[in-house]
């Protein structure tokens, strides 16, 4: 039985109670939770093999450093998800090593390769952005109080992770040439990819269980905005181009081109013209991309190794 | 097979300060616990940290998840 109807939990939320146990939640709280944690948790967990990926291109030892600190720091906020998930009910073990590759909720951006330290910087300075802007919203209105208490470390290392990446795109600009040439080819993709995390806008949105019970404060449009209005005047003050710009008039920053659209992974090329429906979105999402499989095996493919030893 | 265990993990920054719960890990044994919340929480220059199972602990004033895992604590 729970002790409050939805409709109750969901004044009491907006008026500032804080969840702390599940006999505080209704089912449907519980369930919207659940897939919220889990996004996180996935994102933190696939983002460290796809920066590892990267970084295994790292220029010096004190960037391969740097580059592995930050695989550290993802994987520990992944493991904080999990362990909340957990407390929820749901088996961590079944969550990282028996699910499916393709029914994993991490956004698409983190299906992709990433090849080369520009890549890396860049995906530091848009994903570990979007995943400050994200982030920093629940943990600030967040209505869950193990999580608010959960993201107090998170957020103070997203902030390291997106300067180190904000740095090195400014020196890659400075230097000009072919260090320039390989940040803007990587913005080419990853700046659509981006604006594409945040979902569907506002006005094809109706209802949102997580708004409705406080699991974030912010609608999908305003933390784009937020978004773009951090990643857009840099880029600008960079000299780097992205389809977007910033009106004066408004403090608004906008899309060059028409959202959704179609992306090529082979080519890793967003087709503007091939405009889509939100549904066509969702089912590129879920159908994946090129390196779910790689990454998802890479951090379980060692996992029974060492059980067998000890049972041995 | 040792099975895993989840650990409260708390911790102070500075030798005048209170303990503050920062968070959780789970581990096979207690020294395993150590090390992963060392890792894990490592955010701050810690002056201390403790871990100690979940199960260890009984609610004084609130009997519910998580400190509420010792059904003879609901007596």
């Amino acid at each position: 039985m729970n002790r409050f109807t939805n409709e109750e939990l969901m004044r009491k939320v907006q008026e500032g109670f804080i969840v702390e146990s599940e006999e505080d939640m209704t089912d449907d709280y519980k369930k919207a939770l659940i897939v919220q944690l889990t996004v996180q948790g996935d994102t933190e967990l696939i983002s460290a093999p796809a920066y590892f990926m990267a970084a295994r291109d790292a220029p010096s030892a004190n960037t391969m450093v740097s580059a592995v600190a930050i695989i550290q720091d993802e994987l520990g906020h992944a493991n904080i998800a999990y362990r909340l998930l957990e407390d929820l009910g749901v088996d961590r073990r079944w969550l990282l090593y028996e699910r499916e590759p393709a029914k994993f909720k991490h956004p698409y951006g983190f299906d992709q390769p990433l090849e080369n330290w520009a890549e890396l910087v860049t995906a530091n300075a848009l994903y570990d952005r979007a995943g400050i802007t994200l982030l920093g919203d629940v943990h600030r209105n967040t209505s869950y109080g193990p999580l608010k208490r959960g993201l107090a470390k998170v957020a103070m290392e997203e902030n390291f992770h997106l300067r180190h990446g904000e740095v090195w795109i400014r020196r890659l600009a400075e230097a000009g040439s072919a260090g320039k040439d390989a940040v803007q080819r990587a913005l080419d993709w990853m700046f659509p990819m981006g604006v594409e995390w945040f979902g569907m806008p506002d006005d094809r949105k109706h209802h949102n269980a997580q708004l409705d019970y406080r699991l974030k404060g912010m609608t999908n449009d305003q933390l784009r905005q937020t978004w773009l209005r951090a990643v857009v005047p840099l880029c600008e003050e960079l000299g780097y181009d992205v389809p977007a710009r910033s009106n004066s008039d408004t403090g608004e920053v906008e899309l060059l081109y028409e959202l959704p659209c179609q992306y090529d992974p082979e080519q890793r090329r967003w087709l503007f013209d091939e405009t889509l429906t939100w549904k066509q979105v969702f089912d590129r999402w879920k159908q994946r991309g090129p390196m779910n499989q790689q990454y998802v095996e890479s951090v379980r493919r060692s996992r029974f190794d060492v059980e067998r030893l000890l049972a041995a | 097979m040792e099975s895993e265990r989840v650990y409260e993990v708390f911790a102070r920054k500075q030798r005048q300060d209170r303990f503050q719960h920062v968070g959780t890990v789970t581990a096979p044994n207690r020294n395993l616990a150590r090390v992963y919340a060392w890792q894990t929480y490592d955010e701050d220059k810690w002056f201390e940290m403790v871990v100690a199972p979940r199960d260890s602990f009984s609610a004084v004033n609130l009997f519910r998840f998580p400190f509420t895992v010792n059904e003879s604590d609901l007596g």
